[in-house]
């Protein structure tokens, strides 16, 4: 079973995955969380009527303005990275949080190295599987490397020019 | 079947080199030509098992006596930049190197451009 | 002081840059990290594997420097690669015989001077152009060092912007004259004042070069100033999320904005800047004084307008007059000027500069030039701030250091890229074909009647050479293992911005230099009035042109 880390209250740890990544192919368990592809979830939209954590995997070239409307009743929204030079999950990401106002999970699946880690937590991402064997604590340490950042984003640090202003500590 | 020659780039630090047969030396002229597919491929398998000496081995045709590799790109890699001669592996000179500055052969088949003869 | 002071947050994120890396290389050397990971981090820092050794590329944002940096650079040079540097048409300088072992310790020294590596390469957000006369020329509407530097530091790292289909330049004018090939790049930014009097700039999306060169159109005639980033972040976001990723050939931005066209391109981006919340990325008025202010003011003396010394130095000293004419470009002050330092010596390489030379440079800044050092896209370098005063002694010592040639924007100030000398993605060598034509135009009193002439030359269709803007522009092909060379004219970088066109079959390596000898002649021939060669050409055509090159060719 790949390692599922999480962020949660600033701590990463390993945790036990609740859902199930539902293949193309394969038959909709009869019970627990799922994830689904966009196609699956908009056939089988009444899943989320039976009360069951539902979750939704978007492909790079899938908006998310696609779940704009089903976004409250969505737990999980995972976005895959085919590569990790890939970066459109990024905006994704951002977008689910800055605009689409979405505080459920955003799970990064794919290609996914601890080299990324701080692009994924600023971007909005709180729960990774990662693909080179990393362990919280080294994910950890990569998404913390560095004591300051110069952008607001979706992980709401103070950047450089708000650390900077006389009113900061307020 | 044409002549090669295993090369690649050492991974601390970047050095061209080539296989001897028993090592990996820095000039061209040292380097074991292989006149058949089976002991390159060998060589060259070998070499890539070695990501923490190696990067990107790989073998290079030669030109007929072997006296220097057939592509350009090749031949500056076994010399050296030639807007300074004084730099890489050409600054020994000696005959292997002027070999490979003088050679024939598919990289310059009008024989129009003599490869170096930049400085005085 | 004249250069954006860091603080210590600007220096802490180098010092957790230099940290990371020396942990990924140590990663990759133990074999924790393959090459195919360890490839995609060493290029974010910079470190391509060359022909022969590793190449760090060294970011100059914004192409400005002071002594002590450059003084680290020549030191990085000696004691780390083989006794010079590479200053690139990006305004940064390569190092071309590193070890990836030692590139730890040479990022921490860089660091020490507030000097980095970061996105020099890699598919992010690359170091963002200005004008070399930035503070120095009176033509200048604002200082655009101060929105370079906002970007700068918004581009450093962007969480959403590290990963892009392709690589992503920036460049920024503050004056009409364009010193920085604006439309030539992924954004380019002139600014200019609203018929109100509001600062601000017109944004032209989607130039470069490369396989498919563009001239970036206009998509905003004028954004406000302060809604800089939060424009540039719309911008960003429309091209990761549309931008093609499914061939490198057609990643840029200038794809994507030729395909959409650019009127529905802009709309994309208006409607994404509307959405916005954008005053949590545009910086406060507070934020943009204060790095304003970093910037320090130089105690400029009141002089005339007229120096004496000077006068009757250059009367004295033909080699000093030349220079003079042809190297200096007026202040806007008076009794000052912006000294060029051409590193176009003929015979030498294109950009390239000893450590001895930089030291050199640096000693004349500090001494004479208020500290501030300029890389320009041209691969020169600039003291900006030089009283008239002063000319003759920066003169006699550039004299002695080979640093003197009077060729600024002349035939023999070329730009080219490293070529098939050092990289490893060149068809063709690019340094010989300048060093040949430099040598053919040796004499200065034929390089002066000939006058304004960019040759540009790149060793494979990258096109780090800007040879589609090149007067005459020079593109290095293998034929079938040899080295040819296709001429375009016509191109400019300047504010009269176009794209070269081919003019004819590729010519071997040994004919190049005669056959911009024949372009030449015919231009002289041809020329009307003060035409430059490029009015000439536009004004006739490339018939007279073809003609001069290919007339006496023998037929395939």
């Amino acid at each position: 079973m790949p390692t599922l880390i999480q962020l949660k209250n600033g701590q990463f740890s390993e945790t036990e995955d609740r859902f199930t990544l539902v293949g193309p192919d394969d038959l909709t368990p009869a019970s627990g969380g799922v994830i689904l592809s966009l196609a699956r979830f908009e056939g089988e939209g009444a899943l989320l009527d039976e009360g069951r954590p539902v979750g939704v995997l978007l492909q790079p070239d899938e908006a998310v303005e696609a779940l704009a409307y089903d976004l409250p009743r969505i737990a999980v929204v995972a976005l895959a990275f085919p590569k990790f030079r890939d970066g459109r999950a990024y905006s994704s990401a951002a977008l689910l949080r800055s605009r689409l106002g979405f505080t459920g999970e955003i799970r990064a699946v794919g290609d996914v190295l601890r080299e990324q880690a701080r692009e994924m937590v600023r971007c909005g991402f709180d729960t990774f599987i990662p693909s080179d064997g990393s362990s919280s604590q080294e994910w950890a340490a990569a998404a913390h490397r560095y004591r300051h950042v110069y952008q607001t984003a979706a992980d709401h640090r103070a950047p450089a020019f708000v650390e900077r202003s006389p009113s900061d500590g307020l | 079947m044409t002549l090669q020659v295993l090369t690649a780039n050492r991974l601390d630090t970047g050095d061209v080199v080539f296989w001897s047969g028993q090592a990996w030396v820095e000039q061209f002229a040292d380097a074991e030509r292989f006149d058949a597919p089976e002991p390159g491929d060998a060589a060259l398998a070998t070499a890539k098992a070695q990501p923490t000496l190696l990067v990107d081995p790989y073998l290079i045709d030669l030109v007929a006596d072997g006296s220097a590799p057939v592509s350009f790109r090749e031949r500056i890699r076994a010399l050296g930049p030639t807007d300074h001669m004084e730099l890489g592996k050409q600054a020994m000179g000696g005959e292997a190197i002027a070999a490979i500055q003088h050679a024939h052969g598919a990289a310059r088949s009008t024989g129009r451009l003599s490869l170096i003869r930049r400085k005085p | 002081m004249s250069l954006y002071a860091y603080d210590q947050i600007d220096r802490e994120m180098l010092a957790d840059r230099a940290a990371e890396f020396r942990g990924q290389v140590a990663r990759r050397l133990s074999g924790d990290l393959t090459e195919d990971q360890f490839k995609p981090l060493r290029l974010m820092n910079g470190l391509y594997l060359q022909l022969h050794a590793y190449m760090l590329r060294v970011a100059i944002p914004y192409g400005t420097l002071d002594g002590r940096q450059m003084r680290a650079l020549a030191a990085i040079a000696r004691d780390y690669d083989k006794g010079y540097g590479h200053f690139t048409t990006r305004t940064n300088i390569q190092f071309h015989w590193v070890r990836l072992k030692d590139t730890p310790d040479i990022l921490d020294r860089l660091a020490a001077v507030d000097l980095h590596a970061i996105q020099t390469s890699g598919n992010c957000i690359r170091n963002t152009t200005t004008d070399p006369y930035a503070g120095a020329t009176a033509e200048e509407v604002d200082d655009p060092r101060v929105w370079s530097e906002a970007i700068r530091q918004w581009s450093t790292f962007h969480p959403e912007f590290t990963y892009l289909p392709r690589k992503f330049k920036i460049a920024v004018t503050g004056s009409a004259k364009d010193r920085t090939a604006a439309r030539a790049h992924d954004i380019g930014l002139k600014i200019k004042r609203s018929r109100e009097g509001e600062l601000g700039f017109e944004v032209m999306v989607g130039g470069g070069m490369g396989r498919t060169p563009y001239l970036g159109p206009t998509i905003r005639e004028f954004l406000p100033a302060r809604s800089l980033l939060s424009y540039l972040t719309a911008v960003l976001r429309v091209y990761n999320r549309l931008g093609r990723r499914d061939n490198i050939y057609k990643a840029r931005i200038k794809i994507l904005v030729a395909s959409t066209g650019a009127e529905e391109f802009g709309r994309q981006v208006e409607a994404e800047w509307a959405a916005l919340d954008q005053g949590s990325i545009d910086l406060p008025d507070l934020e943009l004084a204060r790095i304003r202010a970093a910037f320090g003011v130089i105690p400029f003396e009141t002089l005339p307008a007229r120096s004496e010394a000077f006068e009757a130095a250059r009367a004295a000293d033909l080699a000093l007059a030349r220079f003079a004419r042809n190297n200096l470009a007026p202040h806007k002050k008076p009794g000052y000027t912006i000294v060029n330092i051409a590193l176009k010596a003929p015979g030498e390489t294109p950009g390239d500069a000893t450590s001895a030379q930089m030291e050199a440079v640096a000693a004349l800044a500090e001494r004479y030039g208020h500290d501030d050092i300029r890389v320009t896209h041209a691969q020169n370098l600039v003291l900006p701030h030089v009283k008239l005063d002063d000319v003759p002694a920066v003169f006699a010592e550039l004299q002695r250091h080979g640093l003197a040639t009077a060729n600024l924007d002349l035939i023999s100030d070329i730009i080219a890229c490293p070529g098939l000398d050092y990289c490893a993605l060149a068809n063709a060598r690019a340094i010989p074909i300048a060093q040949d034509i430099a040598r053919r135009f040796e004499q200065p009193d034929r390089a002066e009647a000939i006058g304004e002439l960019k040759i540009k030359i790149s060793g494979c269709i990258n096109a780090c050479g800007h040879h589609h803007v090149g007067h005459i522009g020079i593109l290095g092909v293998d034929k079938k293992g040899e080295e040819f060379y296709q001429l375009s004219l016509g191109g400019s970088g300047a504010e009269d911005a176009s794209i070269a066109s081919i003019l004819g079959p590729a010519l071997p390596a040994d004919q190049v230099a005669p056959a911009v000898e024949a372009l030449v002649d015919a231009y002289l021939g041809l020329k009307t009035g003060e035409e430059r060669f490029l009015d000439t050409y536009r004004r006739l055509g490339p018939a007279p042109f073809k003609e001069a090159v290919y007339a006496d060719a023998h037929p395939a």
